[in-house]
């Protein structure tokens, strides 16, 4: 008479045995014996006793998580600095720009602008991995789209007409920094032109 | 000590997951008392040796410190970590390649206890831990901590086939060990 193998009770045991599996354990009291241990056996490997660690590993774990923050941080400070500066540079600059001054232009760079933020609410930043040095970038140059942002909500309306040239050139900043904030969280890249 | 005596609760709190996120210190020590014992009980499982359970605790834990922003709290936290766990008690059984060596330590077993006849006592313990580690480690994944055999084929880069039969395999040998008080 030919009984279970191993590989059928532990079929059994799963609930993928063969109709010829089932129907023989149900009629052979060895085979349902040996069913029978092999539960006790599972059970009795879940009723081990739980072992501890005799070494507190938690030290070693945060003097590397602190070390690789203090590492992080020296990184990002120069790359911040080197950000603030660029951007700083470019706000400081700006008055020496020239633009053609109309509506056109007006609504070209606000369109522009409108189609970088669609760009950037698709990107998730939260579920990419950034690198230090770029998300110091982002930040930078978050600031610097923050600052400009601040600036067209102080600039009067009754002078807006009056002030166009100032600002186009105040919108095409913006859209200059956030094509760069794009270029820097989609790619990643480490530069980015500033 | 008194947390050795603690039930071991792997439940944690929403607000200390989002705190160990944030890269709080004190929440992820806290996480990491909150799965020290079931991560190294896992590992010692595998791999029987304390210093090597102790170094897959340690490693386990810089993974989940540094990966820890993406889980997304789909399923329990113990799930996620016992994942990296595994992955990194059988990654040192691949690094370490002792099978061979284990598997004839294995077979000396198995010839030792051929005439030696019925001896007294059983010891699941011990039996399990004369079992080579790539079988201790599908017998513990899937006997105890309810992984398929798909999950440890794809945990194991092997495929399914493999799986069952080495748990089929294991025991077999669990079995008969015990039959003949060969772990005794």
């Amino acid at each position: 008479m030919m009984h279970c193998t191993m590989e059928d009770l532990l079929a059994l045991q799963g609930g993928e045995a063969s109709v010829w599996a089932r129907e023989h354990v149900a009629a052979c009291a060895t085979c349902g014996a040996e069913l029978e241990a092999l539960y006790q056996r599972v059970a009795q490997l879940k009723a081990l006793p739980t072992r501890r660690p005799g070494r507190d590993r938690w030290p070693a774990v945060r003097d590397a998580v602190l070390t690789a923050r203090r590492r992080r941080r020296e990184r990002w400070g120069v790359w911040s600095v080197a950000a603030a500066a660029a951007v700083a540079a470019l706000l400081v600059f700006r008055p020496f720009w020239t633009t053609s001054v109309d509506a056109a232009d007006l609504a070209r760079v606000k369109a522009q602008s409108a189609t970088l933020e669609q760009q950037l609410r698709r990107y998730d930043p939260d579920g990419q991995v950034t690198s230090g040095r770029s998300a110091a970038l982002c930040a930078a140059l978050e600031d610097g789209i923050a600052v400009i942002d601040g600036e067209l909500a102080q600039l009067d309306p009754n002078q807006v007409q009056a002030r166009s040239a100032e600002l186009v050139q105040l919108w095409q900043q913006r859209v200059d920094l956030m094509q760069q904030l794009v270029s820097a969280r989609v790619t990643r890249a480490a530069y980015v032109g500033l | 000590m008194f947390f050795r005596r603690m039930t071991i609760s792997l439940a944690v709190p929403d607000v200390l997951v989002a705190r160990a996120k944030a890269g709080d210190l004190e929440a992820l020590e806290a996480l990491y008392r909150a799965f020290e014992t079931p991560v190294y009980n896992l590992a010692l499982r595998v791999l029987r040796r304390p210093e090597d359970a102790e170094d897959v605790l340690q490693e386990t834990f810089l993974e989940v410190v540094r990966s820890i922003k993406q889980y997304r709290g789909e399923g329990h936290l113990w799930g996620w970590i016992r994942q990296i766990a595994a992955s990194k008690a059988l990654m040192r059984i691949r690094r370490e390649q002792v099978r061979q060596t284990e598997e004839l330590y294995e077979e000396s077993v198995a010839g030792v206890g051929g005439g030696a006849g019925v001896a007294l006592g059983v010891d699941l313990e011990r039996a399990f831990e004369r079992l080579s580690e790539t079988a201790r480690a599908v017998v513990w994944l899937h006997d105890v901590e309810g992984y398929t055999h798909e999950e440890i084929a794809e945990q194991m880069g092997k495929t399914v086939s493999f799986s069952k039969s080495q748990l089929a395999r294991a025991h077999t040998r669990l079995r008969w060990m015990l039959d003949e008080g060969v772990a005794r």
